[in-house]
């Protein structure tokens, strides 16, 4: 048919003109976004001078006029008398900074602690593994038991040996658990329940089975700790970034779940708890965390019989943890009422009773929409911690300081702070950027827009 | 006292409902505490040069670290058995209160109040500070009193401030104060030519000198607006405790004043043939018994520590970033003019 038809008679686009070429390409990006009008001009001109402006200041500052190599403070004013950075201090102190005055021979527990931490926490990541929550629950639970132990050192005493033979048996379950989803089975449960025979008896049977065999773990687990043989290292003597890391990630790690309790306790029909919860969240969201710490470090022990002798870091990271889990409590309450009373009526329509309701409909939707939230509450605990330096604990921050009054350093002032806001950014940034790798993943319609 | 005893019935019911003992301070002396715990409890500021300064390897060293040192020397016969509480200035008088400090040596000023009223007793004086100025050479100011309408850079919150205001009211000076909250602000403030002059204690001045990018443009004027008596305090009401704390600081002074040093100690017990040496290091006598420490207590003290000039030239002398000159000062042995005076070891 086509033959039969003219050329001139078919209707044929011509191809389009090209744009003009000032609306294209690089020119046309800066026209747009930079020069659109005057106004706009203006705004640039003086934006782009600025950032010049202080960008070549401190890149004077901070490269090309800066020390890297020298014995004291002294040293770096004689060679730029004053006007570059003297990295030399902060390169000697940098370990000091990191692990605050942790003894020098110890510290590779603190790495290994670390270490074991990320190792733990990387099956999250793993895409074929199950039992997900577990791993986190395990971690959540058990881990700070395992570091508080491998950190202090010395003599533990039996809850914290028992509790870290647990915590090695949870840490053992869950790698042997990615073993088994690698090799083909459902979890590591399902295999222990096939090696030892009885994958043919009924479901409390097997879980008899799994108990046993977390029994033998724990026992094995047990008397290798107890062979561990490791110099005691007191709280007073942790600092730095470590210390920073261990209020904060405590703290961080539990706001979310007590914030979850007590928000559903603010919620709830009954008056003793929700009376309790909301005079909690109320007192401590309306005290400064400031005078939440002096209260805890200096006011708690005179009320306390001296038997007791509650370690001065604990008793920080108790009241980190009660102010975070108030301020949380607000945005995970937030979150639920964002949620729509239709859902609360279908789940209840479905049968589902309270605790199945919130924990398969209501909080999976109000999390995903309180990540913004959570991320930014975590972020703020994170700063916040460098509040301890008040109360004396050796926090990075106060590391800073104390590195510009070591006598060979002397005067060291604006580099270790440019160090410790540099490390912030760099744990603040990877934090809201992980949020947002969250909001896409999980978040679904419901993320950003 | 009204808070004190306010303090006291929380803790009393707070007690009664968990547990019925008492704190343990109260009963027990601190001296046994101490011995049975096996480390001295002592607590510093935050990091100050010549004072408690903390090395880039973690130890702490220090002319009020010395003291601390002296005590556990006596008490144990060695000096390193002492757990150090560095903590910020806000809490260091709870510190103490709530039995978390052995003793407290920290650039602490004897005053009246904090003496009667915070529960706490001042030992003696290890070191005899004062309020002062610093100024640039070039202005050509040679006394405090020229500082007419001047502004003067100051850290809020301490008596320092106080001081200040007395001293301009006093003298009709008019000088405005320029406050600060952190010191190394107000540092680099007086250093950008911010203000005219900086006041502090002396021996900060000294050490705020010696982070400026040229030292030898400042000069410390020469008057002193205020005393201020620095020592170690301890708890109160417990007697014992507080003689060994004295004590331990009278055994530097006074070895200094009979020439003895950690070097030649052994040399000197050996040849002398005077009594009080012998008593004081425990070769006669039985000095040591009312302390309830062992005899060799300022022998260990010396040979540990050593004397109080050898801390003073360690720490604040000439060769170090204070350079605090001890001639003609208060903290010179009352032998040659100054006040560092120690009662007799009879």
């Amino acid at each position: 048919m086509a033959e039969l038809m003219h050329d001139d008679a078919v209707f044929r686009p011509k191809p389009s003109l090209p744009p003009p070429p000032n609306t294209v390409g690089v020119v046309g990006w800066l026209r747009k976004n930079l020069f659109g009008g005057p106004f706009d001009t203006l705004m640039t001109v003086v934006g782009a001078t600025l950032i010049v402006y202080f960008g070549h200041k401190l890149f004077m500052y901070g490269v090309v006029n800066a020390v890297w190599e020298a014995e004291s403070y002294r040293e770096c004013l004689d060679i730029t008398g004053g006007d570059g950075a003297c990295w030399a201090g902060v390169d000697r102190w940098m370990s000091n900074y990191i692990y605050g005055r942790y003894s020098v021979d110890e510290r590779w527990r603190v790495n290994l602690g670390f270490i074991v931490l990320a190792v733990w926490l990387a099956p999250f990541w793993f895409p074929r593994v199950t039992q997900k929550i577990l791993v986190g629950v395990s971690a959540v639970l058990t881990f700070p038991f395992l570091a508080a132990n491998l950190f202090l050192g010395g003599d533990p005493g039996l809850f914290l040996e028992v509790m870290t033979a647990i915590a090695l048996t949870c840490f053992a379950a869950v790698w042997l658990n990615v073993a088994a989803c690698y090799a083909g089975y459902k979890s590591v449960g399902v295999v222990i329940v096939r090696v030892s025979g009885f994958a043919d008896k009924d479901d409390r049977m097997h879980k008899w089975v799994l108990l046993g065999a977390f029994g033998v773990g724990f026992v094995l687990a047990f008397l290798y700790q107890s062979t561990w043989d490791l110099a005691e290292v007191p709280t007073v003597n942790w600092g730095g970034l470590f210390l920073t890391l261990v209020i904060s990630g405590i703290g961080i790690s539990s706001a979310l779940p007590a914030g979850v309790i007590l928000a559903l306790g603010r919620r709830s029909k009954m008056p003793v708890i929700q009376v309790f919860c909301t005079a909690f969240i109320e007192l401590f969201r309306s005290v400064p965390l400031i005078t939440i710490l002096f209260m805890a470090v200096t006011m708690m022990p005179l009320f306390l019989p001296v038997s007791i002798n509650p370690d001065k870091l604990v008793l920080v990271i108790i009241a980190v943890c009660i102010f975070a889990a108030a301020y949380m409590a607000e945005i995970v309450r937030g979150g639920l009422q964002a949620i729509n009373k239709g859902q609360y009526e279908a789940a209840q329509a479905m049968g589902l009773n309270y605790w199945k309701m919130m924990t398969l409909i209501i909080m999976p939707q109000a999390l995903k929409l309180m990540i913004p939230n959570i991320v930014g509450n975590f972020m703020g605990l994170l700063k916040d911690t460098t509040l301890v330096s008040i109360i004396g604990l050796y926090d990075i921050l106060l590391m800073t300081k104390a590195s510009g009054q070591d006598p060979k350093w002397l005067g060291m002032h604006t580099e270790p702070m440019l160090f410790a806001a540099a490390v912030f950014f760099v744990m603040c940034f990877c934090m809201s950027k992980y949020s947002q790798h969250l909001e896409k993943t999980i978040g679904g319609g419901y993320g950003r827009r | 006292m009204k808070k004190v005893s306010l303090f006291g019935l929380g803790a009393g019911l707070l007690a009664a409902l968990t547990f019925t003992s008492e704190p343990a301070f109260a009963q027990q002396s601190t001296l046994d505490i101490v011995k049975s715990r096996g480390q001295l409890r002592c607590q510093l500021g935050t990091p100050a040069p010549g004072w408690y300064e903390l090395s880039d390897s973690g130890k702490w060293s220090g002319f009020d670290v010395e003291n601390c040192r002296a005590v556990a020397a006596a008490v144990f016969g060695d000096p390193d058995k002492i757990e150090y509480q560095s903590v910020t200035s806000a809490v260091r008088f709870t510190a103490m209160a709530n039995g978390e400090s052995d003793m407290l040596s920290r650039t602490t000023t004897w005053t009246l109040f904090r003496d009667t009223q915070l529960g706490l007793d001042f030992t003696t004086v290890s070191f005899y500070d004062g309020q002062g100025f610093m100024v640039k050479k070039d202005m050509g100011i040679k006394s405090a009193l020229e500082l007419k309408g001047a502004t003067v850079c100051v850290l809020t919150g301490t008596t320092t401030e106080l001081n200040l205001t007395d001293y301009s009211r006093t003298n009709d000076l008019g000088m405005n104060a320029v406050v600060f909250e952190d010191s190394n602000v107000r540092d680099n403030t007086f250093f950008t030519n911010g203000c005219d002059a900086i006041t502090n204690d002396k021996s900060s001045l000294a050490s705020t000198r010696a982070k400026a990018p040229d030292t030898s443009i400042f000069t410390i004027l020469p008057e002193t607006i205020s005393k201020e008596p620095l020592g170690p305090v301890v708890r109160q009401n417990d007697s014992q405790w507080k003689d060994i704390v004295l004590w331990s600081v009278f055994a530097m002074v006074q070895a200094e004043e009979f020439g003895i040093t950690s070097a030649n100690i052994d040399k000197v017990i050996a040849e002398t043939t005077n009594p009080e040496i012998k008593r004081m290091m425990g070769v006669e006598g039985d000095l040591s018994k009312g302390l309830g420490l062992d005899p060799k207590w300022a022998y260990n003290i010396i040979k540990t520590v050593g004397n109080y000039g050898e801390n003073y030239e360690e720490f604040m002398g000439e060769k170090t970033v204070m350079n605090i000159p001890r001639a003609g000062s208060p903290n010179a042995l009352w032998t040659n003019g100054g006040m560092m005076y120690s009662p007799p070891f009879r």
